[in-house]
């Protein structure tokens, strides 16, 4: 924007509802508002509850594309609100809170049960029951490379970009997702954890796993921290295929 | 460690749906070439024809090979669409989901996707009704004959449907193969993906030309061509044939 | 009523909440974890930069151990912290982060051989010995003598907390997220649980337990510009206040960051000048050599932060819309190594800046960052006053951190204090002081009390506009309790908050009635609860006369041992009152292994204490003697201020190292 233009007037739809509130249902609000340099939607919603809307509900922790707090569907796409600068965007602005995940209300929505639900049923920690850790030795060694490797999966930050991203959830709600496989591939990638490649088969080794993925990409192309989907998940699968003809 | 025993169905669809689309891709990659040998002259259609019919081999031709490839194909074609089934959505609530996210997303290989399921769909009909023709009447293909079918019993505009269908869905279904196995990616994956990517919309391109090309030639024999003594053979100048 | 009994109680599920849970449940207690979100996105994962513990693998670390990073961390907190709870830290942080390794976190490892680094601006080679390869790797940060900030890429933090809450979930830890505790279960100086609501649906809920932990983090949010996340608003400080008998120590110890950047006050880690980084001013000079000729950019935050403030007040600033800056200069460390070890710098400086960090320099000016202060408590964790209560992360001050703390202490203090507070949780439940005796009844009061003051909340008409409090209270703090402090605009804040205090009790949440899922009610209660916290940072900042550490007072610019060698302590024993009582706690330094001394920064303007000269004698002969004798360091601390007695049995092992190889088993 430069000076001497007027500041453009942004007209952001959002689709409202309070699941709380028996007489209410699913609507669009258009609300008004001068974009000023440097706008990111968070500022933006946040403008809207100060000075037009106190009650519009959404989701914001460390505004700074971090946490994984702030996802919905800006235009269609799911994406961070947080990090999503109004310059970048038409002037015209449609909000909608992330599909499939439960409805707190508004923007708002509950993917941190969603998430830990997937976290228990894939067991997303170190198995390693034989190693008793004495924490006064050194620790174990590990390559520099796959640390960096490990990491690089390690850094999803369960927005839930991935799965609102993906048709094949949307028609079948049971299927684990990107995230799901992501965090297999990490857990699978680690030498401290001792699962074998059998134990992963019966976690993803399914429709609900990695043999219900479509390639669609949607996770891949939405994901706000550009993890290697596409490559992890036809990595679990080639590695889930050879265990399936090893047995 | 539990010793349970591992359900391989998954795997085994999973790959079996693969391996059939990649088998039918390829075919028919080399099906639209060999077809498209009458573009060169009715001569060389016949050479291919009767190549098949092992004529290179045997000395003399056996429209039962075709018969017998077709049938192959034919159950390639079978095993893929109905494992493929499984893909589609299932009852009305899928299909509105799938509806909806297509049209909010507006991502490209979304709409990939959804192109391959309605060609399938398409070819599920169409498909059939090609190779039980092929399987049925192999004896039939030849310049004039193949002709004469295109014109006169109005297969042109099947054929066309088939071809823009077998086309975008064999490429695009290779493309996806590819990054769905992880099929030579380099360390960049972005890099490879939009590598094949392009690849897959230039072979679709090329392939539909030369199809319709090829369909062009066929309706003009078919029209340019007196049926009136009936459909027959093809006569080569250069290969002659005592049995026909 | 809808009542829920535990064992322990633990509001916040950031790196230190969930640490307590494990460890309580590692010893066979019951342990419910309140987190206003899901953990994972506590704002632990915000922690770019790293996590200190002497592990001593890195050539550059080399001769790092637990004295070392005590002394740091003594000289970084000015001579405020507790020097047995320092101690206690860097003894138990190279186990804090093995433990965490077996956990999952996959450290940034050594590398054998050459590697090219920046230091002070110049491409130095470092060799790394075969035998490291593969352990866990450190990086600079600053006030410290050795590279001992250990780190995942630049997602420290963020591996950490995951590491952390997947472990969680497989001790079944229970934990109910969106629930914000509102106040506190007390009754005879026994605190008893807590009251929360619940944020989805409105809901009051009693949570009745033995132990009751505050782990809620900062409440930087005080502050109109703060590198922290929405969510440190300081409610976990409020609660203790609130209930009357817990107290706050040092509240107006507030870290302020140098290189957060302009407007939105998003933080770059200090990794950025651990790596090799400068700081330019307009003419792309680089000034800090000109005033801290020794550890220039890299040295102790609350330094580097003055000398920029220092520097743009001389207008040396970048004028922008958004007032002064100045640059933050890491191009010089080339793509390859943004790309890798800088990423998430990279990411903010594309997605708020619209800027390639590789090629162009960083608008940077110093923010409210980290707070030292907090619920005030003893090395056990255990508030001094209200008994049951504990407290421990960023949101306690059992006080290693004193007046400034380290990068990179902060994480390591996180999962540290968490480790040792669930011991000493957990040896308290194991005794019968633990029983619970309160009856229903009182349990009911507490909660329709938190139901009557939202109810008046949302059935007042015509009253304050919780918004306009706030932005009030975010702006005095900012203008007159910032890095450069004084006694006039201090007096102002004071009594400017006060007003917004009484005004603040008859706030009126217009339009949006809802009972349930409400943002208009979460601020108007929260705004109150933030004046309070405010007032006790205002207060205490107005009456330290003297500048210690992030304090820095522009009247009385020396630091003052003989008058200010004190905590102090704020509390709220009667809700009628509009200002905190203000006591103080004195820190001896008879018992200190390191007595006070200059910090090395700039001019020693230090007015010591008449006990320090004595005491740094009788430390010297201690040392001197012993050494003759041949004792190790390790015996030669023991005398100097012994701490293992305190510590859990379990964490009193010596830690390894390359150059210390325990013994078998
Ligand atoms: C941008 C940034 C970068 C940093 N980088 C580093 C670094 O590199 N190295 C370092 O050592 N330190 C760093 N720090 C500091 C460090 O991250 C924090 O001090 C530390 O993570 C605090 O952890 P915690 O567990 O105490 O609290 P938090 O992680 O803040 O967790 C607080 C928890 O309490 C919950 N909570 C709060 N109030 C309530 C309530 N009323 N009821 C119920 N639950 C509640 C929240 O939901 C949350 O789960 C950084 C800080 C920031 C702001
Ligand atoms: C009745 C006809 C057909 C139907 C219904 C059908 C359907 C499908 C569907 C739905 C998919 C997507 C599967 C998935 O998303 O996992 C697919 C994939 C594929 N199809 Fe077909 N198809 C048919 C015929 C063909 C033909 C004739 C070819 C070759 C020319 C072909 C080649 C492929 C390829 C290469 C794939 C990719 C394989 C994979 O994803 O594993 N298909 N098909
Ligand atoms: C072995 C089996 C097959 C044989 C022998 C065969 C043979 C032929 C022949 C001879 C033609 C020329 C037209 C005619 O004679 O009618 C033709 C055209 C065509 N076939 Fe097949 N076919 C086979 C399988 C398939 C399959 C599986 C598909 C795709 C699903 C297919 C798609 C087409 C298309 C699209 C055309 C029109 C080509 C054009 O436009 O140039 N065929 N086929
Ligand atoms: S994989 Fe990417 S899109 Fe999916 S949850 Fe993780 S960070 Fe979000
Ligand atoms: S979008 Fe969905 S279908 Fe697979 S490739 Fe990604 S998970
Ligand atoms: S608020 Fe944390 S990612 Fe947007």
């Amino acid at each position: 924007m430069s000076k001497d233009k007027a500041p453009r007037i942004l007209k952001i739809d959002i689709l409202r509802f309070d699941p709380h509130d028996p007489e209410d249902f699913p609507s669009m609000e258009r609300f008004e508002i001068e974009e000023s340099h440097g706008m990111t939607l968070f500022i933006a919603l946040n403008d809207i509850r100060e000075h037009h809307d106190n009650s519009l509900k959404y989701d914001f922790v460390c505004r700074a594309g971090i946490c994984g707090s702030c996802s919905m569907l800006v235009n269609g796409r799911p994406t961070l609100a947080c990090r999503t600068l109004t310059s970048k965007l038409d002037e015209h602005i449609t909000l909608a809170p992330l599909p499939l995940f439960e409805l707190i209300g508004d923007l708002s929505v509950y993917t941190g049960k969603w998430m830990r639900g997937l976290n228990e049923k894939l067991e997303t920690w170190i198995h390693d029951k034989e190693n008793e850790l004495n924490v006064d030795k050194l620790e174990e060694k590990m390559e520099p490379e796959l640390a960096d490797e490990i990491y690089e999966l390690d850094r999803c930050v369960e927005c839930g970009c991935c799965v609102a991203g993906c048709g094949t959830i949307q028609m079948r709600p049971y299927f684990k997702g990107a995230v799901g496989l992501n965090k297999i591939a990490r857990y699978h990638l680690d030498p401290r954890d001792k699962r074998s490649d059998e134990e992963y088969y019966e976690l993803i080794g399914n429709e609900d796993g990695v043999f219900g993925c479509m390639t669609l990409l949607g996770c891949e192309d939405v994901c706000p921290k550009d993890l290697p989907l596409q490559s992890k998940i036809a990595y679990l699968r080639r590695m889930m295929l050879k265990t399936a003809v090893k047995n | 460690m539990k010793q349970e025993k591992l359900d391989k169905t998954p795997a085994r669809l999973d790959f079996t749906q693969s391996i059939t689309g990649l088998i039918l891709a390829i075919f028919i990659m080399g099906h639209i070439l060999f077809e498209a040998s009458i573009l060169i002259s009715k001569e060389m259609m016949y050479k291919v024809t009767i190549m098949f019919e092992g004529y290179y081999f045997f000395g003399e031709t056996y429209p039962g090979i075709i018969s017998f490839l077709a049938g192959f194909i034919f159950v390639i074609f079978i095993v893929h669409a109905g494992i493929a089934l499984r893909k589609f959505p299932d009852n009305y609530r899928q299909h509105m989901a799938m509806k909806r996210h297509t049209l909010g997303m507006k991502h490209e290989d979304t709409y990939l996707w959804i192109i391959q399921l309605s060609t399938g769909f398409l070819m599920f009909f169409i498909g059939s009704v090609h190779l039980y023709m092929m399987i049925a009447e192999p004896s039939d293909i030849g310049p004039y004959a193949s002709s004469y079918r295109v014109v006169h019993e109005m297969l042109a505009p099947l054929y066309f449907l088939l071809l823009i269908s077998v086309i975008t869905h064999a490429f695009i279904g290779l493309y996806r193969l590819a990054l769905k196995w992880g099929f030579m990616e380099g360390k960049n994956t972005k890099v490879s993906r939009a590598r094949y990517k392009l690849l897959m919309r230039v072979f679709i391109v090329v392939y539909i030309l030369v199809g319709l090309a090829s369909l062009a030639k066929y309706i003009s024999i078919g029209l340019e061509h007196d049926y009136s003594a009936g459909v027959k053979k093809y006569e080569s100048q250069t290969i002659k044939m005592e049995n026909h | 009523m809808k009542v829920i009994y535990t064992d322990v109680l633990i509001i916040g599920g950031g790196l230190a909440g969930l640490r307590v849970a494990t460890g309580v449940k590692e010893r066979g207690h019951e342990a419910v974890v309140l987190s206003l979100v899901p953990p994972k996105r506590s704002h632990s994962a915000a922690a770019q930069g790293g996590m200190q513990a002497s592990l001593a693998n890195s050539a550059m670390g080399e001769g790092d151990n637990e004295d070392v990073h005590f002394e740091d961390t003594i000289k970084g907190s000015d001579w405020g912290a507790d020097q047995r709870v320092a101690r206690m830290f860097t003894h138990c942080a190279p186990k804090a982060i093995r433990e965490l390794a077996h956990w999952g976190v996959p450290w940034s490892r050594v590398k054998r051989g050459d590697h090219q680094s920046i230091i002070n601006a110049q491409k130095v080679t470092i060799s790394e010995k075969d035998e490291a390869h593969g352990l866990i790797t450190a990086r600079d940060f600053g006030g410290t003598k050795k590279w001992r900030t250990c780190y995942t890429s630049d997602g420290t933090g963020h591996s950490m907390l995951y590491a952390m809450d997947n472990k969680a979930h497989e001790d079944r830890v229970e934990i109910h997220e969106r629930l914000e505790a509102m106040a506190l279960i007390h009754e005879n100086g026994r605190c008893y649980g807590a009251v929360a609501r619940n944020l989805m649906s409105g809901e009051l809920v009693a949570y009745v337990s033995k132990a009751t932990t505050i782990a809620t983090g900062g409440y930087g949010r005080i502050y109109e510009v703060s590198t922290n996340a929405i969510i440190c608003q300081g409610t976990g400080q409020a609660l203790a206040l609130e209930s009357g008998v817990a107290t706050l120590g040092n509240m107006e110890a507030i870290q302020f960051h140098p290189t957060a950047i302009v407007p939105v006050g998003i933080l770059t880690t200090e990794g950025c000048r651990g790596d090799g980084g400068l700081l330019l001013d307009k003419d792309g000079y680089r000034f800090m050599p000109d005033y801290e000729p020794d550890k220039k950019e890299l040295a102790s935050r609350d330094v580097v932060s003055r000398r920029m403030t220092e520097h743009m007040r001389k207008g040396k600033g970048v004028k922008s819309r958004y007032g002064d800056h100045l640059w933050l200069d890491i191009t010089i460390l080339g793509r390859e190594h943004i790309e890798k070890n800088l990423r998430e710098v990279k990411e903010i400086c594309e997605n708020f800046l619209g800027i390639d960090p590789a090629e162009e320099w960083i608008p940077v000016r110093p923010t409210q960052h980290y707070s030292m202060g907090g619920i005030r408590t003893k090395h056990t964790g255990e508030s001094q006053t209200l008994k049951g209560l504990y407290s421990c992360g960023e949101a306690a001050c059992w006080d290693m951190h004193g007046f400034n703390r380290l990068g990179g202490n902060s994480v390591s203090e996180t999962v540290v204090s968490g480790m040792l507070v669930a011991e000493y949780i957990s040896d308290f439940l194991d005794s019968s002081d633990s029983d619970i005796t309160i009856h229903t009844k009182n349990v009911e009061k507490f909660v329709k009390t938190e139901q009557a003051k939202l109810d008046k909340l949302l059935e007042n008409e015509g009253g304050e506009d919780a918004y306009v409090l706030r932005r009030r209270m975010e702006k005095i703090m900012m203008e007159k309790v910032g890095i450069f402090r004084n006694g006039k605009d201090l007096k102002e804040a004071v009594d400017e908050l006060e007003e917004l205090l009484k005004r603040s009790k008859n706030i009126d949440v217009f339009r949006s009635k809802s009972r349930a899922a409400n943002p208009a009610l979460v601020n108007a209660y929260r705004t109150q609860k933030m004046i309070r916290v405010a007032l006790t940072v205002a207060m205490g900042a107005y009456l330290r006369e003297e500048s210690r550490g992030a304090h820095s007072r522009e009247d009385f610019p020396e630091r003052n041992d003989e008058k200010w060698l004190k905590r102090t302590i704020t509390s709220w024993p009667d809700t009628e009152q509009t200002l905190p009582t203000v006591t103080y706690e004195d820190i001896d330094i008879s018992e200190m292994e390191l007595p006070p001394g200059f910090r090395g920064y700039g001019k020693d303007m230090t007015i010591h204490n008449s006990a320090t000269k004595e005491a740094q004698e009788k430390v010297d002969s201690i040392k001197a003697k012993m050494e003759a004798e041949g004792k190790d360091r390790f015996e030669i601390q023991e005398a100097l201020m012994p701490f293992k007695d305190i510590l859990p049995k379990k964490y009193q092992g010596k830690n390894e190292r390359l150059t210390e190889r325990l013994e078998n088993e």
